[in-house]
């Protein structure tokens, strides 16, 4: 046979995001509040440890970031920012939310060094979040996440310009700019 | 190979709504077209289609490695210098290709004969893919066509797989222009496979594109954007004003920057010089070369950075027969020997051989009432069947 044996699709005209995230695997891992959690949950020492200090230099770079302590503590509650060791180009002050928890990384990888920082926002306070908002678990100790919840959040950045690119499509009369 | 008249499928509208097919009627006018398909025997597909794309593709590599091993080549091909060192990384370290099309004029009789390559933004994806392949499973259900009707077209699984072999990291985004309904829809499906494939992916517009204070491209959240698969051209890339940040830049490109040597009608003079009789190639040469001349005045003149037939020209004993307008040419021009497109009935052919992780894996046909497959080329299924 020369064709496709099938041809599933998830998601065209279905709404796209939605559907990719019910396909996602699910791994196993586990989150703390503490390294002492961690290691009263049966993990040694040296795994609570380097998992939790892994998360603690990701969550200065993982951590949604603010110009404005207010606009931050909107998000994650009265007391729940801190001052990021970033700056502003113009030398202002950046602020970011506490880590509220860690995850380990993958156990199936055993675990190592992808300890992750979670989160808690202020309208949900039961719930731990990833760096990119990620719902994770309502309660700590082992649980299974979606496999993308284990990496580390993507690192957010910030853009200095929009709209350099697409020039070349504002020539008329096109419905597709392939060919 | 032949051309058969078929009825269309009385709820093929519905059919198309359910399966997110948008761009099945563009401006009014037909683009699916299921009033006919083409039959071809397996032999025609596999000794005609099949072993000459691959083949293709390997002289293609060729090519590439002449390119990048001499700067006259790059700066014929219209490629800014700025781009030559990231094009040559791209293919050192052997960045990945996904896909691309050959397009043929073929009608059953001799071999295929190359048109060009689409090897950077090649569209009619998901009407081959996926539409063309739902019509077939239903027509022959229906009995509107053989029983035991094949296709060539293994577009889906090859791009799924290919998706799963590419050992990306992080997430893929997918871009195209806004206000075009058909390449939203391109994206979409290729989405669709790249998640099938295990890799998360997010759709952005290329317009949307941000730049961030260390030269890296950002989305709409401020994340970066790590792999970019962009329905966009090459040569726009590069004149754009982000295209100076390219190079420098951690994303990393699908098509990647090798594949602006084969997407440019340049790669058919080339093809010849190094290929010279190979059955599936027609005379070419850059224009202005002197062996263009052995062509008698009959040829077509096509823009280096042309697309869907824009301001390509025919000559038929010197005189301009056919022109079309567009707004390419101040790139350069390649002159290839006139080789008219098959007619049946009227309707003129091209075969589109699909290419995934350089690999052929199947073939729709665009056929258009005049010789230039151009904007309003209609889309037609094929079958095969002996």
């Amino acid at each position: 046979m020369k064709r496709s044996k099938s041809v599933k699709l998830v998601a065209m005209g279905t709404g796209l995001l939605l559907v990719a995230a019910c396909e996602e695997a699910k791994v196993d891992t586990a989150l703390f509040e503490s390294v002492k959690q961690c290691t009263s949950l049966g993990f040694t020492a040296q795994e609570c440890e380097s998992n939790f200090k892994e998360a603690q230099r990701n969550h200065v770079n993982v951590a949604p970031k603010y110009t404005k302590r207010e606009d931050c503590e909107t998000d994650f509650g009265a007391a729940q920012c801190e001052t990021a060791p970033q700056r502003t180009s113009s030398g202002g002050s950046v602020f970011m939310p506490l880590m509220a928890g860690y995850m380990m990384g993958s156990l199936m990888s055993g675990g190592r060094s992808a300890g992750q920082p979670l989160y808690k926002s202020a309208n949900d306070r039961s719930t731990f979040r990833t760096g990119d908002n990620k719902a994770v678990a309502k309660s700590t100790g082992r649980t299974k996440v979606g496999q993308s919840a284990t990496r580390t959040a993507s690192v957010k950045t910030r853009t200095i310009s929009r709209g350099g690119f697409g020039a070349g499509a504002r020539s008329p009369m096109r419905r597709s700019f392939g060919g | 190979m032949e051309r058969i008249a078929v009825e269309p499928r009385d709820d093929w509208r519905d059919t198309a709504d359910a399966h997110g097919f948008r761009f099945h009627t563009i401006d009014d006018e037909r683009y699916w077209d299921e009033s006919a398909c083409y039959r071809f025997s397996l032999s025609e597909v596999e000794d005609d289609i099949e072993d000459p794309s691959a083949e293709l593709e390997q002289m293609c590599f060729q090519v590439v490695e002449r390119a990048l091993a001499d700067e006259a080549v790059m700066k014929r091909l219209g490629i800014p210098e700025a781009f030559w060192d990231f094009i040559a990384d791209s293919w050192s370290q052997q960045h990945r290709n996904l896909y691309g099309r050959f397009d043929f004029a073929y009608d059953g009789n001799g071999p295929a004969k190359l048109f060009e390559y689409n090897a950077d933004t090649p569209t009619s994806l998901y009407e081959t893919a996926v539409f063309q392949w739902v019509w077939l499973e239903q027509a022959i259900e229906r009995g509107l066509i053989p029983d035991g009707s094949d296709q060539f077209n293994s577009l889906h699984e090859a791009l799924t797989g290919a998706f799963a072999n590419m050992g990306m990291r992080g997430i893929l985004h997918l871009a195209c222009c806004k206000e075009s309904e058909e390449d939203e829809g391109t994206v979409e499906y290729m989405a669709d496979c790249a998640r099938q494939g295990g890799v998360e992916t997010r759709l952005i517009y290329i317009e949307d594109i941000g730049l961030d204070t260390r030269g890296n491209f950002t989305d709409l959240q401020d994340d970066p954007i790590t792999n970019l698969f962009k329905l966009y051209p090459w040569e726009w890339i590069m004149t754009d004003d982000f295209g100076k940040n390219v190079p420098n830049s951690s994303t990393r490109f699908i098509e990647p920057g090798w594949k602006s040597i084969l997407s440019n009608k340049g790669l058919l003079p080339l093809l010849w010089e190094m290929f010279e009789g190979h059955p599936n190639l027609l005379p070419a040469w850059f224009d202005g070369d002197s062996g263009a001349a052995a062509l008698d005045g009959d040829y077509v003149r096509k823009p280096l950075f042309s697309r869907e037939g824009a301001n390509v020209e025919i000559f038929e004993g010197g005189e301009r027969t056919v022109s079309v307008e567009g707004d390419y040419g101040a790139e350069g021009h390649i002159i290839q020997a006139l080789y008219p497109l098959p007619n049946f009935d009227g309707n003129y052919p091209m075969v589109g051989s699909w290419m995934v992780a350089s690999q052929p894996c199947g073939i729709g046909i665009r056929e258009d009432t005049s010789m230039v497959t151009g904007n309003n080329a209609r889309f037609v299924p094929h079958i095969i069947s002996e």
